[in-house]
């Protein structure tokens, strides 16, 4: 798709940031994505430092469906421009 | 006491919780066609990046685990309680993220997999198309 030795610099520069702006998508993503599922699964009373089996299969679950709200999401607010780097 | 650790244990910890989440977030591998000077500026802007995600991922942990575990004011000093409360809450988080960060890798895999096999069907399908 892009290929790095035949941009101008303005070009790479523009790739530059929109690989950055992609890379700060997914970090943000990651963190809502982790205090969504924390919020929803782990028990808050901190019996000990570790996750049961309930609250691990919970995570798993709460992963896989937020994913899939991202998708219906990003095609809900317009597909390709969304989807250009995304998901 | 704890108190002091402040930016030397922000520094540490984040860089333990970010070796893990990486491949989560972008495949190293992406990087390896592009030319040196290219991967110098990428690799600089993630690190720049992950310094301050794990910052900010300190605060929010110090902030969650206060909320969860601190609820009375008549000493200024934490209790054995509280205190073992904020340190059960830290490791349930970090586990609980590396847990998050695995499968997010699983999903992101699925999901390039998927964007290709339907880049192939698209080529195919033009090929076909040309009467190729």
């Amino acid at each position: 798709m892009f290929d790095p030795e035949k941009m101008t610099p303005e070009q790479k520069a523009k790739a530059f940031e929109m690989a950055k702006q992609e890379m700060e998508y997914r970090v943000d993503l990651f963190n809502r994505l982790s205090a969504s599922c924390f919020d929803k699964c782990i028990e808050k009373r901190f019996k000990d430092g570790d996750l049961n089996t309930g609250e691990n299969s919970c995570v798993d679950r709460c992963a896989a469906k937020y994913w899939q709200v991202v998708g219906i999401v990003g095609q809900m607010l317009g597909g390709s421009a969304m989807q250009g780097g995304m998901q | 006491g704890r108190g002091s650790g402040g930016a030397r244990g922000a520094a540490g910890a984040a860089r333990r919780l970010e070796g893990r989440r990486r491949e989560g977030i972008m495949n190293p591998a992406d990087l390896d066609g592009l030319p040196d000077g290219d991967k110098q500026v990428m690799m600089d802007m993630i690190e720049g990046m992950q310094t301050r995600d794990s910052l900010q991922l300190y605060n929010r942990l110090v902030e969650r685990c206060f909320r969860s575990c601190i609820d009375s004011f008549r000493r200024k000093n934490l209790d054995s309680g509280e205190e073992k409360c904020v340190v059960k809450c830290c490791e349930k988080f970090l586990k609980h993220s590396q847990r998050v960060g695995l499968r997010f890798a699983e999903l992101n895999q699925g999901a390039e997999q998927q964007m290709q096999e339907m880049l192939q069907q698209q080529a195919a399908a033009a090929a076909a198309a040309q009467g190729k």
